[in-house]
């Protein structure tokens, strides 16, 4: 069988390597910038530095900004609602590491 | 092509109004949603229940949807009937929720494809960043590696229509990346616009499910079998681990359920993970006389009542 030659992608861990500024993280979860100023007022994120402009956020932010962005667009969730599912599900995401630790369910 | 009843799949009748429409999905969507449920068909139900709400909440559609008669079942063999649009205008736009371009057959047939939003009418624009899901070995996250993978992507031909094209490409896999994150691969998303960059590709790293293994964040996890003799006695027995087979001491008087934490045996980072080994007992068979002998024999030796907690 012919074998294509193909060049490598080199890819960075996001969470560990990278930070994104705001219009990034933007491109990166198909927001619109007014909602995640919303989310970052709501703490849902949580980026360092002065302004808008000078913001870096951790490349743990691309999940909860993609999981804020889709459940503000499906579930028509408002920036309040969708800070307080976001820690919710933490919570859930916890409690069920915890199960799984004692060998119980998932 | 399968009839779809939009009204069964949000469970309205088809009296419903605009209001009792969005209601029900409201409700389903929240029961449903992939990134809420735990229901292994979460994602393929909030699919369908997105294409039906899509159609029932326009009033455009809905009318188009509803002419075409109340004697079709979910299920039943569907073409559309030639002309069934003749007099509707659909304003097109926006389908609003579930992914855009992304719906079935049935939904396509009837209302056609559709690409949303996107960079238009401008010059120069950057391409948008693409999302995929790779499966990867837990060996891999251990040793790190360079695997093919192959991405199907929606593109738009010269026509406007959209397309699923196949793309391979080698990816590295760094060591000690774990499930949940993402890699990032530059210029690897969608083409730009004009003079506009290319967009970025992120992958998300998820495990191929392991019949020995579960990873835990930096973590792992394997539950390893002993005959009752080794628990009891403690014993030296070959254990697997991702980087391959250790001998563990299993200390004497070992209770299933016991875990030995192994340090620096997880996922590699710094810190690197623990590899958990937990114990478990397996009974060996008495299928035969020389073994129903020996359990005789056992519970000849002990005075054991193994049910003395449940007595009031």
């Amino acid at each position: 069988m012919n074998e294509t030659h193909m060049t490598l992608i080199r890819g960075l861990v996001v969470e560990e390597e990278v930070q994104l500024t705001l219009v990034e993280l933007c491109q990166a979860c198909s927001a619109e910038q007014e909602h995640v100023l919303a989310w970052v007022f709501e703490g849902v994120l949580e980026p360092v530095g002065e302004s808008p402009q000078d913001w870096r956020f951790s490349g743990d932010s691309l999940r909860r900004a993609r999981l804020a962005q889709r459940l503000s667009r499906d579930l028509e969730i408002n920036p309040p609602g969708v800070a307080l599912a976001l820690d919710l599900l933490d919570e859930i995401a916890a409690l069920r590491a915890r199960l799984q630790r004692v060998g119980i369910g998932y | 092509m399968k009839f779809k009843d939009y009204y069964e799949i949000l469970g309205v009748p088809r009296s419903a109004t605009q209001d009792d429409v969005k209601r029900a999905y409201r409700k389903l969507a929240r029961k449903f949603h992939p990134d809420v449920s735990k229901d292994p068909d979460a994602e393929a139900r909030f699919k369908e229940m997105g294409e039906a709400y899509a159609v029932l909440k326009d009033p455009e559609k809905r009318a188009a949807y509803d002419q075409m008669g109340s004697q079709w079942k979910t299920g039943q063999d569907f073409q559309p009937p030639p002309g069934w649009d003749a007099g509707f205008e659909f304003s097109g736009g926006d389908f609003g929720a579930g992914p855009g371009g992304d719906h079935s057959d049935f939904f396509e047939a009837l209302f056609g494809r559709h690409v949303g939003g996107g960079p238009r009418a401008q010059r120069h624009a950057q391409g948008q960043d693409h999302h995929a899901k790779v499966l990867i070995d837990l060996a891999d996250a251990y040793a790190g590696a360079q695997r093919g993978i192959s991405l199907r992507m929606p593109v738009l031909d010269a026509q406007g229509r959209v397309t699923m094209q196949e793309r391979a490409l080698e990816v590295n896999i760094p060591k000690g990346v774990r499930a949940g994150q993402h890699l990032r691969l530059a210029g690897q998303g969608g083409p730009g616009v004009g003079e506009g960059a290319a967009g970025d590709l992120y992958l998300e790293i998820a495990f191929k499910p392991d019949p020995r293994f579960r990873a835990d964040g930096r973590d792992v996890y394997l539950d390893l079998p002993l005959a009752p003799w080794e628990a009891a006695l403690g014993a030296v027995v070959a254990a697997p681990t991702p980087e391959g087979p250790v001998q563990l001491t299993i200390p004497p008087g070992s209770a299933a359920g016991r875990r030995l934490r192994l340090k620096g045996r997880g996922i590699p980072g710094s810190p690197a993970g623990y590899l958990y080994v937990v114990l478990t007992i397996a009974l060996p068979p008495a299928d035969n006389e020389a073994a129903q002998e020996a359990y005789r024999a056992m519970a000849k030796a002990f005075d054991f009542d193994p049910r003395t907690h449940l007595k009031g």
